[in-house]
């Protein structure tokens, strides 16, 4: 229980975190503005992450139907990192239009919402094997170019290692969710998001495109999905085009725990899960992927509006 | 004919058991809750019929009840899911809507967690080599088969009874029914036991069934594959999850000369029938009220 222990696990803790953070924020930003879950965000954040490895690395892997193939270029990581999330944040507009455009022009349920965005997550998923396979792929070690993999801090008598990724994890995780803040509070394109959440009718009254607005909500809530996905599969690896599964999962519950809809309970949903997970004894490492749930299922119990959610009274 | 039983025998078997399992969702969405613990209580029935069926120490039981251990199974295994059923629903039905399968898939993936650290549930290999009452798996349509056919018959009478007047009272407007004095909680408990009781039941027949039985039983895709039967099959109806599960478990196999693109289309399907069929299957039948 030194002083380094300590600090190594809030650094793991806070770097894991803030990706779940952003994640996070995906589903949280279509839930405000739909009321919705959108099962396919998973999906989109494998998506990021194969589509960023093939613009880093150029080429592909050795079985389905793209293999063998190369890219005539080789995108330096930053660079293939923002394209992946763009593209990301394309696949984001595409899920809005054939899984959420048609049920709601038709005023259905949003039972059914959940079920047509999964669909469309088994669509994405079975498309990512069927072109890349089913294999595993890791970026290679020099992806980040010639910075060193950790920086090892003497603190007291233990030493405390920060892995580069885990800067770059944290690094990049604070500039999109301080980024994200700033726009939604004082861009004017903010304000009319925030309007269209409140209320879509009065926002439309007021001629605020709504349409184009819950467009716009899927290509961002897209691209925060490929981007986690690629920095989670820089630090640990792809291991299959359903590696996005379990983590849509987790961010579910990260929402969840911080409040469905609140962006600020989403940030500290993250940050929760992420720390818990790093400052769990050694000995019940194996208990490790039940932590976020447990979480949840306790949180729920005691706090149903979650951390930092809105207790919304229901009235007849 | 042989060769059509012996290709297709176990595709019936299945969708009859997915049916169940469809229906164990079904019950409390009568009640107007979601959840999707079904498959939490599946793998505990599993279990119990995987342990009871192995385990060394109970090799005497086994030998004095001959094949009457598999109902003995069945029982222990209700009796175990209704009591965690019954404590699992007192405090998570306090939840509504969304927050509610929420906590029911948490429970989902905390309990695969912990009987994966459970050395009598074998660990993730899990545990194989349980006994088989049938050589053929088509045969296994005299535990399956029955128990669907009382389980419609079961809600044929509730669908009539005063119990699930009150269900849908809830499911319909659940502020006016506990207006008008309903116990909600009380009742949206009683629905919830009922489906983690029948899906307990079905995992004790699944066991000798699909002869091993593990932790990836349990998964949230699975869980989510029993809320798609119920939806495509159609929600308001007790014959919504046997049409849902007949089209969703026979579509892959369907598929099959598609090979590798057959998943994708399995996506298209369930996209296609969210948008053109939003009361699902059974609701293209359902008779129109003036």
């Amino acid at each position: 229980m030194s002083l380094a222990w300590f600090l190594q696990n809030l650094v793991n803790g806070l770097s894991i975190g803030s990706v779940y953070a952003v994640f996070a924020l995906g589903y949280t930003l279509v839930f405000s503005v739909l009321g919705i879950l959108n099962f396919a965000h998973g999906a989109v954040f494998t998506l990021g992450a194969y589509l960023t490895y093939v613009l880093a690395v150029g080429e592909f892997g050795l079985n389905g139907l793209l293999a063998g193939m190369t890219l005539p270029f080789k995108l330096p990581f930053a660079l293939a990192l923002l394209a992946g999330a763009l593209l990301s944040g394309l696949a984001g507009v595409a899920v809005e239009h054939l899984a959420f455009r048609p049920l709601r022009k038709r005023g259905a349920d949003a039972l059914l919402a959940l079920v047509s965005s999964l669909g469309v997550a088994l669509i994405l998923v079975n498309l990512i094997q069927y072109l890349f396979g089913a294999e595993i792929y890791s970026f290679p070690s020099d992806v980040l170019g010639t910075l060193p993999p950790a920086v090892i801090l003497h603190v007291g008598e233990g030493l405390v290692a920060m892995r580069t990724i885990q800067v770059v994890l944290f690094g990049v995780s604070l500039l999109l969710l301080i980024g994200l803040a700033w726009f939604i509070q004082f861009t004017k394109q903010g304000k009319a998001l925030r309007a269209v959440a409140e209320n879509p009718d009065t926002a439309s009254l007021l001629g605020i495109s709504v349409d184009a607005f819950i467009l716009g909500t899927f290509f961002i809530s897209g691209l925060l999905g490929g981007l986690s996905g690629t920095l989670i599969g820089v630090s640990f690896g792809l291991s299959g085009p359903y590696f996005g599964v379990a983590y849509g999962l987790k961010a579910l519950a990260v929402i969840v725990l911080g409040g469905l809809g609140s962006i600020p309970g989403a940030v500290l949903g993250g940050l929760v899960i992420g720390l818990a997970e790093a400052f769990l004894p050694p000995d019940m490492s194996s208990f490790k992927e039940a932590v976020p749930y447990a979480l949840l299922f306790i949180v729920l119990l005691v706090r149903p509006q979650g951390l930092l959610g809105k207790n919304a009274e229901e009235k007849v | 004919m042989e060769d059509f039983l012996a290709r297709y025998g176990f595709l019936f078997v299945t969708i009859l058991q997915q049916a169940l399992l469809g229906l164990s969702l079904y019950l409390p969405l009568m009640a107007g809750q979601l959840s999707l613990a079904s498959i939490g209580f599946y793998s505990l029935g599993g279990y119990v019929a995987a342990i009871m069926g192995t385990h060394p120490a109970l090799a005497p039981l086994r030998d004095a009840l001959g094949f009457y251990v598999y109902p003995l199974e069945w029982l222990v295994a209700l009796a175990a899911s209704t009591i965690l059923g019954a404590a699992l629903g007192y405090p998570a039905l306090r939840l509504r809507g969304i927050y509610l399968a929420l906590a029911t898939i948490a429970f989902v993936q905390v309990f695969g967690v912990v009987v994966l650290n459970m050395p009598i549930a074998g660990g993730a290999i899990g545990i194989f080599g349980i006994p088989q009452p049938f050589e053929n798996r088509l045969a296994y349509v005299w535990f399956f088969g029955p128990l669907l056919v009382l389980t419609l018959l079961f809600l044929w009478r509730l669908e009539r009874s005063g119990t699930g007047r009150l269900f849908f009272s809830i499911r319909e407007d659940e502020l006016a029914a506990g207006a008008m004095g309903v116990n909600v909680t009380a009742r949206k408990v009683q629905a919830f036991v009922l489906g983690c009781a029948l899906a307990g039941v079905v995992g004790a027949m699944s066991a000798p069934l699909l002869n091993t039985w593990n932790a990836r039983q349990g998964t949230f895709d699975a869980a989510v594959a029993c809320l798609a039967y119920v939806l495509i099959g159609g929600r308001r109806s007790k014959w919504g999850a046997l049409l849902g599960a007949a089209l969703l478990v026979s579509l892959p196999e369907l598929l099959r000369p598609l090979q590798n693109s057959r998943m994708i289309l399995n996506g298209v399907v369930l996209v296609l029938a969210c948008i053109y069929m939003p009361q699902g299957i059974a609701g293209l039948f359902a008779r129109r009220k003036a």
